[in-house]
């Protein structure tokens, strides 16, 4: 039986978050500072800015709130809801990766599996902003085999010193 | 000027070495958050000096160092990242994206060249196709090319080789012919990615087994044949090239699509013997393989059976003794019931091979255990009854 206690989160620019214990221990790191006696009073996350501790506890609330409801289809409408959630910060890649970090110090690894999924995403969208002419002309090849062989090459720095 | 480019590189590749991939899941130990602070920042990783220094590596074809910077510029968050969620991300890059981003400069190739991620996507896709065998042949191949590569290597000259020591060059002394012939350029290094490209590419011929051969030939109808498999990637089929049949020289089939694919169940050579070992445990109702040729000098090739009654028996369940009996009597039901081909006898105790040049000899018998095994082979059964 999950307790209503309420636990305090301090963002880094000194902002205060009160979120119920369920949502909070999402994340490992607080989990474990809740079970060593650490957390008396508010817990301080030096590492993580208000913008993102927000974000970060939006994300939280809902999986916490989704696995509760007893039918399936809250499957895929949480998977919709994720993908909305993120989409919002592709545009915005600064606040993408301080979600990474975040998630990462926070130890929340369905919010880093999606994050890095949509970092991935972008790698092979080529929407990831890369500036590395191999790359660019790889990408233009249309025979994938002749990609293959020539981005080998390149691994093994053979352009280097044929040049 | 390419001394100081030696001795930068040198410089990165030692520091790389020493920062080397750390797989550790970020602590849940449980200390207090200020200390696990301070190791999250000692665990930052790659440091940012190899980054820089390798700025004068990427010498793109167009190279300048306004393209250097450029990319330099893009790729630097991601290597600001934790080593974790670094390597989260590049786990969930397909291969061609991984091969991308290894080109993209010296930390992340090192980091997309691990065998963590690659055995992932071997297992994947290949798991099944590639076994044992292949991996003994890719290995052998290794060592007479690390072998071979001695003499090429003392080819190049002097800075070169000094180089090819410091990388980890794995194509080194290679050329590599796009479109030609395929056979001659294969990598030294022992890597999963190499082993992979080369599957992946056609290079590397590997054994393992192909059902119904030649395009569902008549004569070889349920039956399954080793060969030597090459990947098109163009096509996601194989070409298959098997081994001289007597006096018929190789043959070589095209268009082998992944279900008629297996990795070799046994480690026993085609031209070799299989010693049965499940004899005693034969009863009517199993599925088996058994081997066949045509005569001596052919190699045997698989062949699926169900172990039948005896003619004696009533098929009654509670009164068959078929078990007991020395005479095993298989059953080919792919054939009509009048064909010399559907049933054979052989002897419990002392099967090794038996039969003569009219009705080819049978080797050894293998039984089926798992339902996989049954189910590939009834996938394949023929429409229509043969003679």
């Amino acid at each position: 039986m999950a307790s209503s206690r309420k636990i305090t989160l301090r963002s880094s620019d000194g902002e205060s978050f009160e979120v119920e214990e369920a949502v909070a221990v999402e994340s490992q790191t607080i989990k474990h500072m809740i079970e060593d006696d650490c957390a008396d009073n508010a817990i301080p996350l030096p590492n993580v800015t208000s913008k993102i501790l927000a974000k970060v506890i939006e994300y939280c609330k809902k999986h916490v709130d989704a696995s509760k409801a007893e039918d399936r289809v809250n499957d895929e409408d949480l998977k919709a809801w994720d993908a909305a959630f993120i989409k919002v910060d592709q545009v915005d890649q600064a606040t993408l990766f301080d979600l990474i970090l975040a998630a990462n110090y926070l130890n929340i690894k369905s919010l880093l599996d999606l994050t890095c999924q949509t970092v991935a995403d972008m790698i092979k969208g080529n929407l990831f902003p890369v500036r590395n002419e191999w790359l660019n002309f790889t990408f233009s090849i249309a025979n994938r085999e002749l990609v293959l062989v020539c981005l080998t090459e390149w691994v093994a720095h053979r352009r280097l010193f044929c040049s | 000027m390419l001394i100081c480019f030696l001795v930068t590189s040198s410089l990165s590749f030692l520091l790389l070495l020493l920062k080397s991939r750390p797989l550790k899941i970020l602590s849940s130990r449980r200390t207090c958050f200020r200390v696990s602070l301070v190791l999250d920042r000692h665990r930052s990783p790659v440091p940012v000096r190899p980054l820089r220094l390798s700025v004068k590596e990427k010498m793109s074809p167009a190279s300048g160092a306004d393209n250097a910077e450029e990319s330099k510029g893009g790729v630097s968050p991601l290597l600001d990242l934790p080593e974790l969620a670094l390597e989260c991300i590049l786990e969930k890059l397909p291969p061609d994206g991984l091969l991308s981003m290894s080109g993209v400069c010296t930390a992340l190739r090192d980091r997309c060249r691990s065998d963590y991620f690659w055995d992932k996507h071997m297992k994947q896709k290949w798991d099944r196709v590639v076994g044992p065998s292949a991996s003994k042949v890719w290995q052998l191949g290794l060592a007479s090319r690390r072998d071979n590569g001695d003499s090429n290597q003392g080819k190049q000259k002097g800075l070169l080789r000094l180089f090819s020591l410091v990388w980890p060059c794995s194509w080194a002394g290679e050329r590599i012919n796009i479109g030609q012939d395929r056979t001659c350029s294969l990598p030294h290094d022992s890597s999963v990615m190499s082993w992979y490209i080369a599957l992946e590419t056609g290079r590397f011929w590997f054994p393992a087994q192909v059902y119904n051969r030649e395009n569902g030939h008549a004569g070889f109808m349920l039956s399954c044949y080793d060969a030597e498999l090459s990947y098109d990637f163009q096509t996601d089929t194989f070409r298959a090239r098997y081994p001289p049949h007597g006096r018929r020289a190789m043959a070589l089939e095209t268009g082998v699509t992944w279900e008629r694919l297996r990795s070799p169940p046994v480690d026993t050579s085609p031209h070799d013997l299989h010693l049965s070992d499940c004899l005693k445990d034969l009863c009517p109702g199993d599925h088996v393989e058994i081997q066949w040729r045509r005569n001596k000098e052919f190699p045997y090739g698989w062949w699926y059976g169900v172990v039948g009654h005896l003619e004696s028996c009533d098929r009654n369940e509670n009164y068959c003794r078929c078990l007991s009996s020395d005479a095993v009597v298989l059953e080919f039901n792919q054939y009509s019931a009048g064909s010399r081909w559907s049933r054979t006898t052989i002897d419990r105790r002392n099967h090794r091979e038996e039969g003569n040049e009219v009705d080819g000899f049978y080797g050894g018998i293998r039984k089926l255990r798992t339902d996989d095994e049954i189910s590939a082979w009834k996938r394949i059964w023929p429409t229509g009854l043969l003679e």
